[in-house]
């Protein structure tokens, strides 16, 4: 049990400055936080990036960089005679095959300006265009004042875009109507879904308008506390939005508390309570619910959390209206940041209506390569579809007609060259890998999972599979988060959509467990 | 009372008090969910999902551990997606254990809630599930070990640790399928805060946190249980020797809320057994004699030694030369009559306990 006076938030953080969870680091910070040793390690040990060598290169090996030739990545750097490591993902799939050094700067081949829509002043983010520092929409949201911006918000149907979709103004009058003064916003910018690097986008292109948003949202929710939640591996971006914040706190954010805190390279810190959990400094392992954040969240206090999409749509819809916003959908409303990787000729975010399909979102990444075999619509946690399924609107609804999801909407296309039982296998993988540990049906059911597959592959026997159905319903059915609930969709969903490529086959000769 | 509710389990129409969870109406009430995280002392983690019920107007199962009652919940316990939930649960705990011949959870001596549930429900069989759990050192401390491969990860055990104890020598660490109960750095409990209570043990449900003295895996009714006193201080902690043959071969505490000490021991109640039946233990009082050698002696030969050298002190020397010290050992009754030992009988108010400082 830690005293009173313990100071737990800053463990992870100083762990890292003390390069990583070693025995003699965190008896260093348990000595100056008072926090039990025991906890420190138990926190430590939880994170990739405080368990790495910190004089390795990082090689990604999500399926993007897969599709790319990770493997022949490693093996070239590994010649040149650089120390690597396999790391799950490192939300660079549009210039994949990726790494980044030992300061988890990019290398310069995976160090290249994403492909974005053409400058459009229309587009509420507008990545493509000159980097807004107006802050008009703010001002707007002083003027208005917090009600009308709520109306604003209902009126634009704004939806989460970290890929649960909820509507993000039931959460703002959720935490605005809460008895505590004491509130906090916080920013999910832990974006690790595979296939995923809209978050990074925005905060190269346009930090300054998740900032304003994010002022908009402390205002409306009348916090003045702001924790941005910053994925480890986005040390760049990390300099790029302090810098932003630094100027904006001598402006339009005077009065306000900005934060930074880094994660420490776990995918289960994008869920909001894990993430909560990690930002007061311990594992991140997601609480049970009820009650919400909103409720109770950081700090035990009411706690508005929000992905950086969401937030950087919010001065839009302050500055031209929700009914606008919302127009710019199709069958949902407003205007959604895609990404688009794989098998395409240019990946990278593209702004576009919500509810565009497949192909409308490949013609704006110049194309297939190849001929397209299966796609993931928003991330490994959405599975795989058959292109059968290339002209469904890509929005929250439609998607979940089909068992999959738009997530955080991470396309990734695979072409007919790749042999698909082994891509399902890298995912299966990365979710083995990610999974917290918490609760059995995820902890237990992820590595069966994995396991059943390689039986199958060592084998060529699909009667390894026959109880994969039975396993994935009670991961979907018992686990605790979302995690655990979508980890087996990669091989129920190309069970379902692909029978044809799980019949006999030949033994695979060697898996990466990466 | 006007802040009893009312609660609807399987159709039952049950009393509740606000603050309490499903699981607490549901056991006082002899309806029987599968637990194996759960400790009536422990704040509820919800980890080990056995306890997973449906609740009305909730789209997915929940944890009836940290489900608190309000007035007309409708609480389903029995359904076959229940019923499924837990018999794919349980296989995949099952393929993650270390099995017997017959193919369930291996019995221990502390027994194993795992086996106990296997035994009476039909469950999934899965494919073994190979997950070692992250490596650990040696550990040199004499009382306490981990078997990972018993382990369920219920965190029990880290959790006893931290929220009754307060000592936090254990957490859980790493992550994933290699999460695992550890120590900072990974060293042995005695360069811990560790106080060697062993309640790890107590808590644990499936013996995976054991006594190195105890043997392992004795079978279920070899062993009896027989409440005793703890004599090594005056608190009167409870315990259950566990005998075997006419030997204690484990001391355990009795379940939380039965006895004074809510199920709690500390490293002597717990560990500090091995005089019972020691070669060198006293057995009958001895007399030295004028060789210089003990001899063994009656009760009454040797307390009118001990009065007739006493009171000798006392009529050569006066009262104020004798000092009565008793032992932290005594309980209360016995420290009383020492005092009264001292000064009605001797006459002096010489008279100390030892753990009075």
């Amino acid at each position: 049990m830690q005293s009173k006076s313990a100071q737990r938030e800053g463990i992870l953080q100083q762990l890292a400055e003390q390069g990583g969870a070693t025995a003699l680091a965190v008896a260093q910070v348990a000595r100056q936080s008072g926090v039990p040793e025991a906890d420190v390690w138990g926190a430590g040990t939880f994170y990739g990036l405080l368990r790495r060598d910190p004089k390795k290169t990082l090689v990604c090996n999500g399926l993007s960089c897969k599709l790319h030739g990770a493997d022949a990545l490693h093996h070239q750097l590994a010649g040149q005679g650089v120390a690597t490591e396999f790391v799950a993902c490192l939300g660079l799939c549009d210039v994949a095959p990726a790494a980044v050094g030992p300061e988890l700067l990019p290398l310069p081949a995976s160090d290249q300006p994403a492909h974005v829509l053409p400058s459009d002043p229309n587009l509420p983010i507008d990545l493509g265009g000159p980097r807004d520092r107006s802050y008009r929409g703010l001002g707007a949201a002083l003027k208005l004042g917090p009600e009308a911006v709520l109306r604003e918000l209902q009126a634009s149907g704004l939806q989460g875009r970290g890929g649960a979709g909820f509507a993000a103004h039931i959460k703002w009058r959720s935490v605005r109507s809460q008895p505590s003064p004491t509130r906090y916003v916080v920013c999910n910018a832990d974006e690790g879904e595979p296939g995923t690097f809209k978050d990074r986008e925005v905060i190269r292109r346009q930090p300054d308008k998740l900032l304003e948003g994010l002022a908009i949202a402390a205002h409306v929710v009348e916090s003045t506390q702001i924790y941005i939640y910053l994925r480890g591996e986005f040390e760049r971006e990390r300099r790029i939005l302090q810098d932003a914040i630094d100027q904006a706190l001598l402006g339009p954010l005077a009065g306000l508390e900005v934060h930074i805190v880094r994660g420490q390279g776990a995918y289960i810190c994008g869920e909001e309570t894990a993430l909560l959990e990690s930002l007061e400094g311990r594992r991140g392992m997601p609480r049970l619910k009820p009650p919400f954040p909103t409720e109770r969240g950081f700090r035990n206090q009411p706690t508005l959390i929000h992905n950086v999409e969401t937030l950087a749509c919010v001065p839009d819809i302050v500055l031209r209206g929700g009914t606008r916003f919302a127009s710019l959908g199709r069958r949902e409303p407003g205007a959604k940041l895609y990404c688009i990787s794989g098998h395409v000729a240019r990946p990278g975010v593209y702004e576009l209506p919500l509810g565009v399909t497949l192909d409308e979102l490949v013609a704006h990444a110049g194309g297939y390569i190849g001929t397209p075999l299966a796609f993931s619509p928003g991330g490994a946690s959405s599975g795989f579809l058959p292109m059968g399924e290339r002209s469904r609107p890509l929005d929250f609804a439609s998607l979940s007609q089909v068992g999959s999801m738009l997530g955080s909407a991470g396309a990734v296309v695979l072409n007919d060259s790749v042999d698909l039982p082994l891509a399902v296998h890298w995912q299966l993988s990365f979710f083995e890998h990610e999974s917290c540990g918490q609760c059995a049906p995820c902890r237990l059911g992820s590595r069966w999972m994995r396991q059943a597959l390689d039986r199958y592959l060592a084998s060529g026997d699909p009667a390894e599979l026959s109880d994969v159905r039975d396993v994935a319903w009670e991961m979907l059915e018992g686990s605790i988060c979302g995690l655990g609930q979508v980890a087996a969709l990669p091989l129920t969903s190309a069970l379902q959509h692909f029978p044809h490529h799980f019949g006999h086959r030949p033994v695979t000769q060697e898996l990466h467990h990466g | 009372m006007a802040d009893t509710l009312t609660i609807h389990i399987d159709g039952q129409a049950l009393t509740a008090q606000p603050g309490e969870s499903v699981l607490q109406v549901a056991k006082r009430n002899h309806i029987a969910i599968p637990t194996l995280c759960h400790d009536e002392r422990l704040d509820a983690a919800g980890c080990c999902r056995a306890c997973l019920v449906e609740i009305d107007g909730q789209r997915r199962l929940q944890p009836s551990c940290n489900w608190p009652v309000s007035q007309d919940l409708r609480v389903s316990t029995r359904s076959p997606r229940i019923e499924r939930h837990r018999a794919t649960l349980l296989g995949l705990y099952v393929a993650d254990h270390r099995l017997d011949q017959d193919g369930l959870p291996v019995h221990t001596t502390q027994g194993n809630e795992l086996r106990t549930w296997a035994e009476t429900t039909d469950f999934k069989r899965l494919l073994a599930i190979d997950s070692p759990r992250h490596p650990r050192g040696v550990d040199a401390n004499p009382y306490v070990a981990y078997d990972p491969d018993l382990c369920i990860l219920c965190a029990r055990c880290t959790r006893y640790c931290d929220e009754i104890e307060a000592v936090s020598a254990i957490q859980l660490a790493w992550r994933g399928a290699e999460t695992s109960i550890a120590t900072a750095g990974g060293r042995g409990l005695l360069d811990t805060t560790c106080e060697l209570c062993g309640g790890c043990v107590d808590v644990c449900p499936t013996g995976a946190m054991h006594a190195k003295q105890a043997p392992r895996f004795e079978k279920p009714g070899a062993v009896q249980k027989v409440r005793s006193t703890c004599n090594f201080c005056g608190v009167g902690c409870q315990l259950d020797l566990n005998v075997q043959d006419g030997k204690i071969i484990q001391v355990t505490a009795p379940p939380p809320g039965e006895t004074v000490n809510d199920g709690n021991l500390c490293v002597k109640g717990r560990f500090a057994y091995g005089f019972v039946h020691h070669e060198d233990r006293l057995r009958q009082p001895q007399i030295r004699g004028a060789d210089g050698e003990l001899h063994d002696a009656t009760w009454d030969e040797a307390l009118h030694y001990a009065a007739k050298g006493l009171l000798g002190v006392r009529d050569r020397h006066g009262p104020n030369a004798l000092g009565f010290v008793s032992s932290s050992r005594c309980t209360n009754e016995e420290n009383y009559l020492v005092q009264k030992l001292a000064r009605a009988v001797f006459q002096t108010n010489n008279v100390h306990q030892c753990a009075a400082t």
